[in-house]
């Protein structure tokens, strides 16, 4: 999340620009071989996480998509982001994932989670 | 060191050697909405009647796949639904399915009681489909009713000759399975015609009781076991009864019927067969024709005329685990891949390009992923 106190902008990559991330959606990067999903959940908050479910390695980067003919369906998007519970559900079967730990509660799985800052308008991951 | 850093794809959602592979899927729903599906209901004294999406007011049943899904009933359409060809084509991009073998998803129908009206939907579904996905080359299943087989006779009379039409689809229920001799005229016309019966699981049959448990109250009993169950005895069934000695080149497709069960069955089945056989003679085709015995053991009808779809895959984790579970459980002979879009169970096709083995038997692969479909689909 977007702490810059404790964080060193040195120690991480840029991976995109404010704005570059609607509220309540999020990225998909690649940096050195690892994906990471980037979301925005408001008022400047960013939150990066591994963009694979462990599940069945969908791709949680789409969470909030929305649906194929989204007017004939309730819930308008595949998975979606829960800005107020810092949630995000996956888009393939909702595996709903804590966005600051890593875990599944009802699994109890955890997949990980990266320390992510705004820096002068840049999105910042540590890995 | 500076990263190197990349944007993902924002299409791709499965790994990227799926797209070198040719898949098809055996069961990809599509949803017309009710406004489209009207124009189609022929008569107009049942279309008076049609007062939900997709036929008269159901009955509640006993469960609900919704109690489970945090979307509730929207885990039918947790995908989004497709309504014309180029839906269909946009989310099977993404999944790297490169032929779905289409229907009109109106699994709701069996639960219905009014037998007039749900032949009405079906037939205007039928219609629907025709129009808009068989006369624009998607292979198609079309849909027969269990309930009425001389309306589903009806039906295949009016396009079962049709190309594009690559199958048949129809429902499996415990309350008379599919091995009853009224389904011969079926079985025989399926036969001349070179289509497989592709038969799939309904949450409710008419009347609307599981035969498996009352007390059966969550989606992983009733959805992850009943449809097993049910698979289990149409299958056993159909193969004791001696449809397939009847019918030796019909081929019998089970939809969301699970598939880790057909080692149990394999086994059993020819276990007791072979102890106690006597009773065969007495069934209704095997009393007609004077016959015994099965010609085979039933074990054989089992790879050669019933085929499994494989969602949701759940493959064991080491890989020398799941490659004896295929092993044993013919997946050669009898898995076929499908996806289920657009439904809260979807099972896109990660497992054959993540899983050992499967990397190390590309043979057993493209079998599931697209041989065996196309060994039995009218193509």
């Amino acid at each position: 999340m977007s702490q810059t106190d404790s964080i060193d902008p040195a120690e991480c990559t840029k991976v995109a620009e404010v704005g570059d991330i609607p509220e309540g959606r999020g990225i998909g990067v690649d940096v050195d071989g690892i994906e990471i999903a980037v979301f925005n959940v408001g008022d400047d908050d960013y939150y990066a996480i591994s963009n694979r479910c462990s599940h069945q390695q969908a791709p949680l980067c789409k969470a909030g998509e929305e649906k194929i003919n989204a007017e004939h369906t309730w819930t308008q998007s595949r998975g979606s982001v829960n800005t107020e519970e810092c949630t995000v559900s996956c888009p393939w079967h909702l595996w709903k994932w804590d966005l600051e730990t890593g875990v599944n509660e009802a699994s109890g799985q955890r997949i990980g989670t990266f320390d992510c800052v705004v820096d002068d308008g840049d999105i910042l991951v540590r890995i | 060191m500076a990263k190197a850093i990349r944007r993902l794809d924002a299409d791709a959602e499965v790994p990227e050697e799926a797209f070198e592979v040719d898949i098809v899927d055996m069961d990809f729903h599509v949803n017309p909405i009710e406004e489209r599906l009207e124009p189609y209901v022929e008569d107009q004294r049942a279309l008076d009647r049609l007062t939900t999406e997709f036929g008269m007011m159901p009955i509640p049943d006993k469960w609900d796949a919704a109690y489970a899904i945090e979307e509730g009933n929207e885990g039918l359409y947790t995908q989004g639904r497709a309504e014309v060809v180029e839906d269909v084509e946009r989310a099977c991009e993404m999944l790297a399915v490169d032929e779905p073998v289409v229907n009109a998803g109106l699994n709701l129908l069996p639960g219905q009681h009014h037998p007039v009206l749900k032949n009405a939907v079906l037939e205007a579904g039928n219609s629907y489909m025709l129009d808009h996905f068989v006369d624009e080359d998607v292979m198609t299943a079309l849909s027969i009713p269990k309930w009425d087989p001389e309306f589903a006779m009806g039906e295949l009379d009016r396009w079962g000759d049709e190309d594009g039409v690559v199958g048949v689809y129809s429902w499996f229920d415990p309350r008379e399975p599919w091995g009853h001799t009224k389904f011969d005229p079926i079985f025989e016309k399926l036969e001349s015609l070179g289509l497989p019966l592709l038969l799939h699981g309904s949450t409710a049959f008419w009347p609307q009781h599981s035969y498996v448990g009352d007390n059966m109250i969550t989606w992983t009993e009733v959805l992850g076991f009943d449809w097993p169950v049910h698979t289990m005895v149409n299958v056993v069934n159909m193969i004791m009864t001696g449809v397939f000695d009847r019918y030796p080149d019909l081929n019998v497709v089970f939809q969301e019927g699970g598939h880790w069960w057909i080692p149990f069955a394999r086994y059993r089945m020819d276990e007791f067969y072979e102890m106690h056989p006597e009773d065969v003679q007495i069934t209704p085709r095997k009393f007609e024709s004077g016959e015994h015995y099965l010609d085979r053991s039933p074990s054989e009808y089992l790879r050669d005329n019933i085929y499994v779809t494989t969602q949701p895959m759940a493959l064991p984790r080491r890989a020398g685990e799941a490659k004896s579970m295929l092993d044993v459980s013919m997946a050669k002979d009898t898995f076929m891949y499908s996806s289920d879009w657009p439904h809260q169970t979807l099972d896109p096709p990660t497992w054959f390009f993540n899983s050992r083995a499967f990397r190390d038997d590309q043979e057993l692969r493209d079998a599931i992923l697209h041989e065996n479909a196309y060994d039995i689909l009218r193509t």
